[in-house]
């Protein structure tokens, strides 16, 4: 494999254009999809949760590194769909019904993406149902919840509680994060795992999925 | 009514949590309040009572201007989920300077006619509530924080056409904001809340900041201090609010608006911003509200131990300051005995 440090440097400098160039430029120079997005692409989108952790990025930042590798991976893709390339895993997110926030959420849906995960993003105002829709459709191992609100909070432990009742519960695993929601409420609302900020619920995505592919 | 009744109100001690909402929620039929300016300026009246300050507070909410400004546009449907994706038409924006010449909607009407009964039928100081116009912008775009961040790093309006959206966005939203004000003003209020909770660092990077870029200055503050120049003019006070997570070169920001007040959320140490703060600015605030629905998450012993020492220290270093919380105390249904109690236990706050 080629060197292609300055695709690891685009994405972490948030370039999207020259992330696209170059991997137009791999794809072209016949190098591995696959190994493009794991030697280089989801290393430089872990360097930006690192450099985010030490409060050296900030969100704008690291939106700006997701479109980055957003730019790069839509162009990766076509390929690897044709290929029978399967991602790192499945997540199908929201905001909560209720919520109309979206920011928060939206950065985790980058983070995720950068993780290497395929994401089926619902966007706000979710309603229990459309959560359980997505479930039984599109399969995904993870189900993440967001909520920005104590007011709209609660729609997380009621959309939990609608997908046990609808029996789509069991064979899934729940993140849920957002700026009223803490470790201690995850575990009184059902939930497997909570993400303090994007970057950790990329890091917590990846080892729950690695669990339910041992299990 | 000048800068020294408010600084005299602080040096004695006021305390003052934003309870107007929680009291409004009481009310069996807070919905039909919300449109009906007198009732909402009894509930104004009534939780000033309450909580035992000569400001009367308005409720805050966020979401009226987004609604108004929709509407004024005819761009009413599904409020909350509208974005933006292109600049406003020739066609929207007259039809948007001919709406603000009329009625807004009926919240907005109804938070005007509330400080006029305040006014009217009380002996306390009326307040006007209004979102700043950065944060009325972000409401208004599906993605707010990529063009500030493009802005920051040289892009202009003429060259990006997402910049070119979000400055078109935020001129919208500063003119809107400013006719609230002044129909604000005109009902009576002395002293203006400007809620901008996304003047924050998750909308703009310390990093861009710290390097030189001018995009807080240009888009946080610049509409800012046209509505702090037409408080001015009219001799109405200003009480500026974020609550967002701050950099210290935000909060001077903020202070150089002169504000009568400046609120502060809870990540913020008061007693150390002071130092960037001057004595003619009141800091309010600003204990962690948002986690007062929660039993555990911050105890009422916790709300009486922060508000000791929060009162402590700042007469401690002896700047102005009133007791209260980070931002508007929202009703959280079934856990109101529990937020109740710790405003209570504000109220109950003695320095040790």
């Amino acid at each position: 494999m080629q060197d292609w440090s300055k695709l690891y440097d685009a994405i972490v400098d948030g370039d999207d254009k020259t992330s696209a160039r170059l991997t137009r430029e791999a794809i072209e120079a016949g190098e591995d999809p696959s190994a493009l997005i794991s030697d280089t692409m989801v290393p430089a989108m872990a360097e930006v949760g690192r450099l985010f952790e030490i409060e050296e990025y900030f969100v704008p930042e690291l939106l700006l590194a997701g479109r980055a590798m957003k730019a790069g991976l839509e162009l990766l893709r076509p390929i690897l769909a044709a290929s029978g390339v399967e991602p790192t895993g499945r997540i199908v997110i929201g905001t909560v019904k209720g919520d109309l926030h979206d920011i928060g959420k939206n950065l985790v849906v980058s983070m995720m993406e950068g993780a290497g995960f395929e994401v089926i993003d619902l966007g706000i105002d979710v309603p229990p149902e459309t959560f359980i829709e997505a479930i039984r459709d599109k399969k995904p191992q993870i189900v993440g919840m967001s909520a920005l609100l104590t007011v709209t909070m609660p729609a997380i432990k009621t959309t939990i509680d609608a997908m046990v009742a609808a029996g789509v519960r069991d064979g899934i695993k729940i993140m849920v994060g957002g700026a009223p929601v803490t470790e201690e409420y995850a575990r009184e609302v059902g939930a497997d795992a909570y993400g303090e900020n994007a970057s950790v619920a990329a890091t917590i995505a990846k080892r729950l999925c690695a669990e339910a592919k041992a299990a | 009514m000048n800068r020294s009744f408010y600084i005299d109100l602080a040096n004695r001690g006021l305390k003052m949590p934003m309870g107007t909402d929680i009291v409004l929620n009481e009310h069996p039929d807070p919905e039909a309040i919300r449109v009906d300016g007198r009732r909402l300026g009894d509930v104004m009246i009534e939780a000033a009572r309450r909580y035992r300050t000569p400001l009367a507070l308005p409720q805050m909410n966020l979401t009226l201007e987004k609604d108004a400004l929709l509407v004024l546009m005819g761009l009413d449907g599904g409020a909350g989920e509208f974005h933006f994706t292109a600049p406003p038409s020739p066609e929207l924006l007259a039809r948007f300077e001919a709406g603000l010449k009329g009625p807004l909607t009926p919240e907005c009407e109804a938070n005007i006619e509330a400080i006029a009964h305040v006014a009217r039928s009380s002996d306390l100081v009326p307040l006007g509530m209004c979102i700043g116009p950065f944060s009325l912008m972000t409401k208004l775009l599906a993605d707010p924080i990529m063009p500030v961040t493009l802005a920051g790093m040289g892009n202009s309006a003429a060259d990006n056409a997402e910049v070119a959206l979000m400055e078109a966005a935020l001129d919208l939203s500063t003119r809107l904001v400013l006719e609230i004000v002044d129909r604000q003003i005109k009902a009576g209020a002395r002293m203006i809340v400007v809620a901008e909770p996304a003047s924050n660092k998750v909308f703009f990077s310390p990093k861009l900041i710290r390097r030189g870029s001018d995009i807080f200055e240009r888009f946080a503050m610049a509409p800012n201090r046209k509505i702090a120049a037409l408080l001015k003019e009219n001799g109405v006070e200003l009480f500026f609010h974020c609550c967002g997570e701050l950099i210290d070169e935000m909060v001077e920001a903020f202070a150089s608006l002169d504000p009568a007040v400046l609120s502060l959320g809870s990540s913020r140490v008061l007693w150390q911003d002071a130092a960037l703060v001057p004595k003619t600015t009141i800091l309010y605030g600003n204990l962690p509200s948002k986690k007062f629905y929660s039993p555990t998450l911050f105890t009422r012993s916790q709300v009486s131990d922060s508000s000791r020492e929060l009162i402590a220290r700042m007469r401690e270093i002896g700047h102005p300051f009133i007791l209260g919380t980070e931002c508007d105390v929202l009703h959280v249904p079934g856990c109101e005995c529990t937020i109740r109690d710790k405003l209570d236990a504000i109220m109950e706050a003695v320095a040790v």
